[in-house]
């Protein structure tokens, strides 16, 4: 092969990687082997910066006996569930979860919407869009004694007004309907191995701002400041009865949160198990003095977005209607589809060890979300295209 | 030998199969814990992190693959856990921004405190490692991986099979994460972060 090497084959060779034939070109050519100086010399101001990243072995390690005590241990004790997790370890409870969601909204309903009156029902799902998130902020809310405090925070500020009760399992769509107060839809030949119905559930969120700011300054955030206007503010949010439809062997809601945060161990407990939930749109009043647009650069901020991110991020959402769902950075991925009749959301983990999949949709007033364990996300797709 | 067996499991059948399997675990542990913590030693610059993350890495090992891998089926687990380490490790980094500030302020505190013995070419060392720990948290995720895990040593196919590339294409791939580097790390010198 004599064509010139490009640019990439030159750096491979720098790295002595190029193969063989090529090599051989490269030493006779005197067009390649000026080009390559001048990547070499290009290179090396790389190199001298990065070479630190080479571990040698006079770099000392702990003992590796000691380590291995360590990590047996923690094979051996219950892993602690951080709280955020806690709520996301059930389908059911993190499809319920899902609503709690909402405040980010409120957090970031658009300033420049007319609020004529005192208060608004701002809020009700009609489309759902992704927002990649750096969760560190959050876990270093809800780990050690911060977490302590903002669980505190979380159970002085919010007042359950109706409580969503136990799981109802129940034979059929047309009873799950009955009990949910909507038209429950479920897949054509399929047969549901389970299906649940939790109860409608309603808070308010009374917010103590200087509660809130003393966390975010123990989170290290003291550069946020909350607005004194939302001190005292009531926030109420109503969530409807949902249904949940598990297919294959899944744990009962029960088992399911005895277990918490378990994927690994789901994972090969129910490696089948897929779970389609409905819900009809929650609906979220504040009131109307809340400049929530400040609050929700605050909120996009803490999840480690500059405040220019924030706000080009703010101004793509229609926050009236739009769930906005939060997901880690850099470990998942996501994708818009079309389902349903309707443009979905698919989101993938492919984590090294655990991987699941989401497909989110909005269609006529109700939420539908899709969710599984590995990777065969088609079939959440198909699934939901058999909807009737 | 420590047991691993209080660990969940499915029935007695599984215990047993772990109680076997532990043995290889650990004697995977016990050949790469060493490089694996010097791989996020390197990268995070905290020796404590630096551990934290390799014990999550061999975790993820662990959970993932429960049978110690054959190396006859094609699995390389030091290339694995190199991968996994670099995650954790831009993870971490990534994370460390948020600390920007507090790291900057404790390295104008270590220099007012002892500059007779640290030496300027030390400190102009740190600070560089410093802003080029920065560069790569913001670099894209899978550029900087790219970086990381060729500066740190591995080989051209190595990469190539644990991120599903061709080894012909690490080359192109590697030069433009390079630029790409670059570019940022002189953007942030200017930015004097």
């Amino acid at each position: 092969m004599n064509a010139h090497l490009n640019d990439g084959e030159l750096r491979a060779a720098l790295d002595g990687e190029l193969d063989a034939a090529r090599l051989q070109h490269l030493e006779t050519c005197n067009d390649c082997q000026m080009r390559q100086r001048d990547l070499n010399a290009q290179s090396r101001k790389t190199l001298q910066k990065l070479s630190f990243l080479a571990p040698t072995p006079q770099d000392s390690a702990p003992s590796a006996r000691n380590a291995w005590n360590r990590i047996a241990d923690r094979l051996s004790t219950p892993k602690e569930i951080p709280m955020f997790k806690k709520l996301f370890a059930s389908p059911l409870v993190r499809f319920a979860a899902l609503a709690l969601l909402l405040l980010v909204l409120i957090m970031s309903f658009s300033g420049t919407r007319a609020l004529a009156e005192e208060l608004l029902n701002l809020f009700r799902v009609q489309r759902v869009a992704v927002i990649p998130v750096d969760f560190t902020g959050l876990d270093q809310l809800t780990g050690g004694a911060t977490g302590k405090q903002f669980s505190e925070l979380i159970s002085s500020s919010i007042e359950m007004t109706q409580k969503p009760g136990e799981p109802v399992a129940v034979a059929d769509a047309a009873a799950a309907s009955q009990k949910a107060g909507f038209n429950v839809r479920l897949p054509q030949n399929q047969t549901p191995s389970q299906i649940y119905v939790t109860g409608p559930a309603a808070f308010n969120v009374v917010v103590d701002r200087a509660k809130a700011q003393a966390l975010l300054d123990e989170a290290g955030r003291s550069d946020l400041t909350l607005p004194a206007s939302i001190d005292g503010a009531r926030i109420s949010a109503s969530i409807p009865a949902s249904v949940s439809i598990a297919y294959g062997k899944c744990p009962k809601p029960q088992e399911d949160k005895a277990n918490g945060d378990s994927s690994q161990i789901s994972g090969r407990l129910y490696p089948d198990c897929v779970i389609l939930a409905e819900v009809p749109s929650p609906t979220v009043d504040a009131p109307a003095d809340v400049n929530v647009q400040q609050l929700a650069q605050i909120a996009l901020e803490f999840t480690g977005m500059t405040s220019e991110e924030a706000a080009a991020f703010s101004n793509t959402v229609d926050w009236t209607s739009t769930l906005v769902v939060p997901i880690p950075k850099n470990a998942a991925t996501y994708e818009q589809v079309n389902v349903d009749g309707v443009t979905g959301t698919l989101i993938q983990r492919p984590a090294d060890d655990a991987p699941q999949y989401a497909l989110l949709w909005v269609k006529d007033g109700i939420i539908y979300a899709i969710s599984g364990l590995g990777t065969n996300s088609p079939q959440a797709v198909d699934m939901a295209n058999s909807l009737p | 030998m420590i047991s691993l067996m209080k660990k969940p499991s499915i029935n007695a059948a599984g215990d047993a199969r772990a109680e076997s399997n532990s043995a290889g675990f650990e004697a995977l542990f016990m050949e790469h814990w060493a490089h694996v913590y010097r791989v996020l030693y390197r990268l995070v610059g905290d020796p404590a992190e630096a551990e934290d993350l390799a014990l999550e890495a061999f975790l993820r090992l662990y959970r993932s693959y429960p049978l110690p891998p054959a190396p006859e089926k094609g699995f390389n687990v030091g290339g694995w856990l190199h991968r996994v380490a670099t995650n954790l490790g831009l993870h971490s980094i990534r994370s460390f921004k948020r600390r920007e500030r507090y790291e900057t302020t404790a390295g104008k505190n270590a220099i007012a405190e002892a500059p007779e013995t640290r030496p300027a070419e030390i400190l102009a060392q740190e600070e560089e490692r410093r802003l080029v720990r920065l560069t790569l948290a913001r670099m894209d995720q899978r550029q900087a991986q790219l970086l990381v895990m060729r500066y740190s040593g591995m080989a051209y196919k190595d990469i190539a099979q644990e991120l599903n590339l061709s080894p012909a294409s690490i080359g192109p791939l590697l030069l433009r994460a390079e630029r790409e580097f670059e570019k940022r790390y002189l953007e942030m010198e200017t930015e004097g972060t």
